[in-house]
């Protein structure tokens, strides 16, 4: 670590009291979460310089020197690999005069070379070299090894690349807890494991980056309605929810709900080939991760990892929602397959994601209208005062003998949204990680 | 490979044909008729312009070095259409659903089509005809939305009039700046 970087400075909003901002006992939250610029600096600040950050697959990375370029929280970084094989994840802003380093979005490269005075460094993000660096004989300041671009803490999980600037968060592991369970059910249910498809697609939404978090992490109840449109031009009919077998299920503010029902997302991809896969397969995904998992694996379902990684079992998107504002946010996504899957089966889900959950699918293009709405709304100021119900499902708490986590009966439910909430008031409170209730 | 080029493909065949003023301005005339189609909507008179082979290809570009082998548009990735006949006439069939909600209001539809040029194809009855398709909507009371992009179509002469056998788009966002993308270009 450089120590030419400064520790965080106490940003504003953080007199507000975050617990009464959103009330997660009775449902109730205060729109100001989703429009002051003063709680979204601290934001950035508290949630995302400190939470482990979703950077990348490690399929993306085959060779070294492979890299791509992205955001975690508003800092821009570089994700490398270098020739000992490790991925390193720095900012991509020069320690010279605060250039971008790299615009490419991916590529491969042995090195980052500024434009502005040519520092060039390295795949591990230290300097290796300046133009004409003979100029600097004499600086007693010029230490190379000092001056290197600001490296993250790096961690995988199961392909999953994660990054965290804050030296004190808990290790991945302990920052994913059980809710790694729940995750296992797309990364690992063959045991040649996954990877990314190539190419990814991103978005501008001009919405607060939580009303995208909450929707992924439990809102079954806006598929109904909102996606009838696509429902019924696919189905002919309503998506319908099965009350006696499904969940929510949160840990640490990641959240999942879910039916299991096997391949109830995985029809909206109109593939039938991955439907079939999933039938076929489910004995095999049963072996890994039990009975229960195994019906998750195409299932009814939505997933949100805290704050801002989210999936879809069965339609294998993979997003983040990356904030640009309080009032707008970058969607990136990918797809995410079994590496061992037939090729046909792989790209019948790259042509189905973009037929449903992209920019121009039947349903994300639905998604994006409300989410915008909601957040724009609260440029009114007693608008901003009406505090928004979350109630839903607040006597639906059960004891499951098996799936880990505060577990709750019914996907129609407002309880994940809750917890995600609860959690963002935790290190929303918090100056440092040991400040963060565990619950 | 030239910088901005499409695709890296095409050496296209020596010119044996050449478009007549007329032919040039059939062309011109059935591309700003499925133009209009495209702004009122009426999808299912748009895909009469296609044969029952048709293809619709518009891929997300990436932003790569000059010097990277890899190009800026490149099949099998990610890409926003890869389509068939039918299977955009499934996407538009959502559209025409009484409960397609976040369309209505309808989004106000322009599109615009420029930059025509006419070459021979392979088939006999087949030309590559590029041109440049920009498309602004207009929702609600402050979103407008441009994007752009460049074509290649390939066009058939049939009995029945032009037909569209293929559309590429290479559009200029890699980032697509608005929140969907509701229309075809
Ligand atoms: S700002 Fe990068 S070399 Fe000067
Ligand atoms: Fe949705």
């Amino acid at each position: 670590m450089v120590d030419t970087l400064q520790p965080p400075v106490a940003a504003p909003a953080t007199d507000f009291d975050f617990h009464r901002l959103v009330d997660v006992e009775a449902g109730w939250i205060d729109r100001r979460i989703f429009w002051d610029e003063g709680i979204y600096q601290l934001e950035l600040e508290r949630i995302f310089a400190r939470c482990w950050a979703f950077v990348g697959h490690e399929s993306q990375f085959a060779a070294p020197g492979d890299f791509v370029t992205t955001y975690i929280g508003q800092d821009a970084v570089i994700v490398a690999k270098d020739r000992r094989g490790e991925v390193n994840v720095f900012l991509n802003s020069c320690t010279h005069r605060g250039n971008r380093v790299c615009f490419a979005e991916t590529g491969s490269t042995r090195q980052f070379t500024c434009n502005f005075h040519g520092w060039a460094f390295g795949l591990d993000g230290g300097l290796i070299s300046a133009h004409e660096e003979h100029h600097y004989s004499r600086c007693a300041t010029f230490d190379k090894s000092k001056l290197g671009l600001h490296r993250a803490r790096t961690a995988t999980y199961k392909g999953l690349i994660f990054a965290t600037f804050d030296p004190e968060a808990p290790s991945l592991d302990e920052y994913l807890g059980d809710y790694r369970y729940y995750l296992d059910v797309l990364l690992d249910n063959d045991p040649g494991g996954t990877e990314f498809l190539d190419g990814n697609v991103k978005s501008r939404l001009r919405c607060n980056w939580k009303f995208a978090a909450e929707n992924f992490v439990g809102d079954a109840y806006h598929a109904g309605w909102t996606h009838a449109s696509a429902a019924a031009a696919l189905f002919q009919r309503d998506v319908k929810v099965n009350p006696a077998h499904s969940y929510q299920a949160n840990i640490n503010g990641h959240g999942t709900e879910f039916g299991l029902d096997l391949f109830g997302n995985a029809m909206a991809l109109a593939e039938p080939e991955v439907v079939e896969y999933l039938k076929e397969n489910e004995a095999r995904f049963a072996e890994r991760l039990g009975k229960l998992r195994s019906r998750m694996v195409g299932a009814m379902s939505s997933s949100n990892v805290f704050p801002n990684l989210a999936y879809l079992t069965g339609l294998n998107t993979w997003r983040v929602w990356v904030p640009k504002g309080p009032h707008e946010i970058e969607l990136n996504t990918w797809v995410l397959v079994n590496r061992d899957m037939p090729k046909r089966l792989k790209e019948a889900y790259r042509r189905g994601v973009s037929r449903t959950f992209s920019p121009t699918g039947m349903f994300e293009s639905d998604d994006g209208e409300n989410w915008e709405h909601c957040t724009h709304s609260n440029a009114g100021v007693v608008t901003r005062r009406q505090k928004l119900h979350y109630g839903l499902g607040l006597d639906s708490r059960m004891e499951h003998e098996e799936f880990p986590g505060a577990v709750y009966h019914v996907q129609l439910n407002d309880a994940n949204q809750r917890a995600f909430y609860q959690r963002w008031a935790d290190l929303m409170s918090a100056s440092r990680w040991a400040d963060v209730p565990k619950r | 490979m030239s910088v901005n080029a499409t695709l890296d493909r095409e050496r296209e065949p020596a010119p044996r044909r050449r478009a007549s003023l007329d032919f040039v301005h059939e062309v011109q005339q059935f591309l700003y008729r499925e133009a209009r189609l495209l702004d009122e909507q009426r999808y299912d008179d748009w895909f009469e312009l296609m044969t029952e082979d048709f293809t619709y290809w518009v891929p997300v570009p990436q932003s790569r070095y000059r010097r990277d082998k890899k190009p800026t548009y490149e099949p099998g990735r990610m890409a926003h259409f890869d389509d068939t006949l039918t299977e955009l006439k499934l996407r538009a069939s959502r559209w025409k659903e009484k409960t397609a909600w976040s369309e209505d209001p309808p989004t106000r539809n322009v599109h615009y089509v420029t930059n025509i040029e006419i070459a021979p194809a392979e088939g006999a009855q087949d030309w590559l005809v590029r041109s440049v398709a920009i498309s602004l909507r207009t929702r609600n009371e402050d979103e407008e939305n441009w994007l752009g992009g460049r074509r290649e179509d390939l066009i058939r002469e049939t009995p029945d009039g032009l037909k569209l056998v293929r559309r590429w788009v290479f559009l200029t966002q890699t980032v697509l700046l608005s929140k969907n993308f509701n229309t075809f270009i």
